[in-house]
């Protein structure tokens, strides 16, 4: 048995799942909307998942096609939110986790998905937040993620405009602006995990083909690394098996740099099987 | 404004298509691939339409064709681009990047709620985010204001009320009466936030077919509907046809060359008609794009 970076990131974007919690991903999230499936096919299948854009409420979707707005996505579900029913719960507190991701990603977890450089000419127009400078405020806990950490250009010591809101803006923390949600919890990237100890990323575990270094040399702000920095733990058979089955197009590969791909791994001697 | 009385408000989609005038607030139904009032925005194209106010939610190749044939005077959508899958705006991107449209971002739950203060007639609606992120920067007619009743510091974002709605639906009667498949995203609140809604269809069929499937946007709520054939293509608009994700990579791919390749995917399949437009697509692609619901594998083969 071997696998890919692609599938154990999504792995471990699952795990980020707990269960029974109520979870949402924005659109054009693949690496999220997989590994949400995943969860609800391995640890968390009391979950309720709400399938972005679609709003399906624990579909099945035959498989994860390239775009948001697909029917496919609300395959099986008993019913699906209308846009508002979505919104309303996010903001009165109802849903538990949301996935966000960012062109830049900051220490204290505000993503810019807006423009990089000044927004009135910007270097780059991003696409935009969708409905994140409220959700982020109000959601119970953020999974952040990016698969381009490698490049050097996306965790920044300051986002060029910030669209969600992560643990302290310029105005304020959390709790002095208000927002009822408890921000980014963890941020995953194809190097590492990351958790938000007082507000702050602090690396907690590696792939291990990564080295601390290499981590420092794509991060734009001082890595804190934990006393007990780890390697990811390896995917089981059973979460592997769940991210080929929902994903057979293999949408989640469309986050990852070509060079990123190449990264296949193999288990440690031993016994490769949980039984 | 009163409800629109019933009469048959059947008209073609040139006459559709001006009564969006330069200048106007126009809001756009469905979101991202699905469901886009692409027939109207061809025309609009056709129509040579200037200076207008987009607003919306998710978006993609509507606002990015309005842009690139310089329809655009300002954007207000919550999101402009094609997914992971096919990236940015090409046409958004650099309109912005040049500064020749004024991007005032939006966040789909600001919008909402200014839809909804629209429906009700009412100045504004508070929302509990946004402070702290530089959305509200681009927004300086949003404030601050303080909750009479707990104290609470929260964002009031005024009524916005687009002059024309543009929705597509995959059938509807001769009255106006709409059936939608979900998502419905925004389209049921521009329905009635709007001054003037615009609907094409895909069918025209009886009342009482469109009541039986379910009448999701009602006859009152509706100015104009135009029978359109494929008039959400290339996005999708269920349960008729899948979206096209190789003509989309077809457009995205010529706006990103530049001017010319634009012009030259204009001159293909915009400039003429909707005849010819689907001419051009070909009707062995349209047709296979109906064929989603055959098998799991067929509705797969379409996306690659």
């Amino acid at each position: 048995m071997s696998w890919t970076i692609d599938e154990w990131f999504v792995v471990a974007l699952a795990r980020t799942i707990r269960p029974a919690e109520t979870v949402f991903h924005g659109f054009g999230s693949p690496c999220a909307q997989v590994a949400m499936h995943v969860a609800r096919h391995t640890h968390a299948s009391d979950m309720v998942l709400i399938e972005g854009a679609m709003y399906a409420i624990n579909p099945e979707p035959p498989f994860i096609p390239p775009t948001s707005n697909d029917a496919s996505l609300r395959r099986g579900a008993a019913y699906s939110m209308r846009f508002e029913e979505f919104f309303d719960a996010a903001i009165r507190g109802d849903v538990d986790r949301m996935f966000l991701s960012g062109g830049q990603i900051d220490a204290s977890g505000n993503t810019n998905v807006t423009a990089i450089g000044p927004v009135a000419r910007p270097k780059v127009k991003l696409g935009g937040g969708g409905g994140g400078c409220n959700l982020s405020a109000t959601i119970g806990q953020l999974t952040l993620w990016t698969t381009r950490h490698r490049s050097g250009h996306t965790l920044v010591e300051a986002c060029d405009f910030i669209t969600d809101i992560g643990h302290r803006t310029p105005l304020g923390t959390r709790a002095e602006l208000g927002f009822t949600g408890g921000g980014p919890q963890w941020l995953v990237t194809e190097l590492g995990v990351f958790d938000f100890p007082g507000g702050r990323a602090r690396l907690v575990q590696l792939f291990p083909d990564v080295s601390l270094a290499e981590v420092r040399e794509a991060t734009g702000f001082p890595v804190e690394a934990a006393g007990d920095l780890r390697a990811v733990r390896p995917p089981s058979v059973g979460e592997l098996a769940a991210v080929r089955s929902v994903d057979p197009l293999g949408v989640r590969r469309s986050e990852f740099s070509p060079r990123e791909l190449d990264r296949t791994f193999e288990p440690d001697a031993g016994p490769d099987c949980a039984c | 404004m009163s409800l629109q009385p019933p009469r048959d408000k059947r008209t073609s989609l040139a006459d559709a298509a001006a009564l969006v005038a330069d200048g106007a607030m126009v809001a756009l139904g469905g979101g991202l691939s699905a469901r886009l009032p692409m027939a109207l925005v061809r025309e609009l194209i056709r129509q040579g339409r200037r200076g207008l106010h987009l607003v919306g939610s998710a978006h993609g190749v509507d606002v990015d064709m309005l842009v690139a044939a310089g329809a655009v005077r300002r954007c207000e959508e919550s999101y402009v681009g094609f997914e992971q899958d096919l990236g940015l705006a090409p046409s958004y991107r650099r309109a912005a990047e040049e500064g020749s449209i004024e991007v005032a971002e939006s966040c789909c739950v600001n919008i909402l709620a200014q839809l909804r203060a629209a429906e009700m007639g009412l100045p504004f609606l508070p929302v509990r985010g946004v402070r702290g992120s530089d959305i509200a920067t681009l927004h300086p007619e949003y404030k601050t204001i303080t909750c009479p009743f707990t104290g609470e510091t929260l964002v009031a974002v005024p009524a916005l009320r687009p002059d024309v709605a543009l929705l597509h639906a995959p059938a509807g009667d001769r009255y106006g009466n709409l059936h939608l498949e979900q998502p419905y995203v925004l389209d049921e609140r521009f329905a009635s936030a709007s001054r003037t809604v615009i609907a094409t269809v895909d069918e025209l069929v009886s009342t009482e077919d469109v009541v039986a499937a379910g009448v999701t946007i009602p006859a009152h709520l509706v100015a104009a509907t135009v029978l359109a054939p494929f008039g959400a293509h290339p996005t999708s608009c269920y349960p008729r046809y899948a979206y096209d994700r190789a003509h989309l990579r077809e457009y995205v791919s010529a706006a990103q060359s530049g001017p010319d390749g634009l012009a030259k995917y204009l001159a293909t399949y915009v400039n003429g008609s909707e005849e010819s437009y689907q001419a051009a697509v070909g009707a062995e692609r349209l047709a296979a794009l109906t064929a989603w619901s055959r098998s799991t594998v067929d509705w797969q083969e379409i996306f690659a």
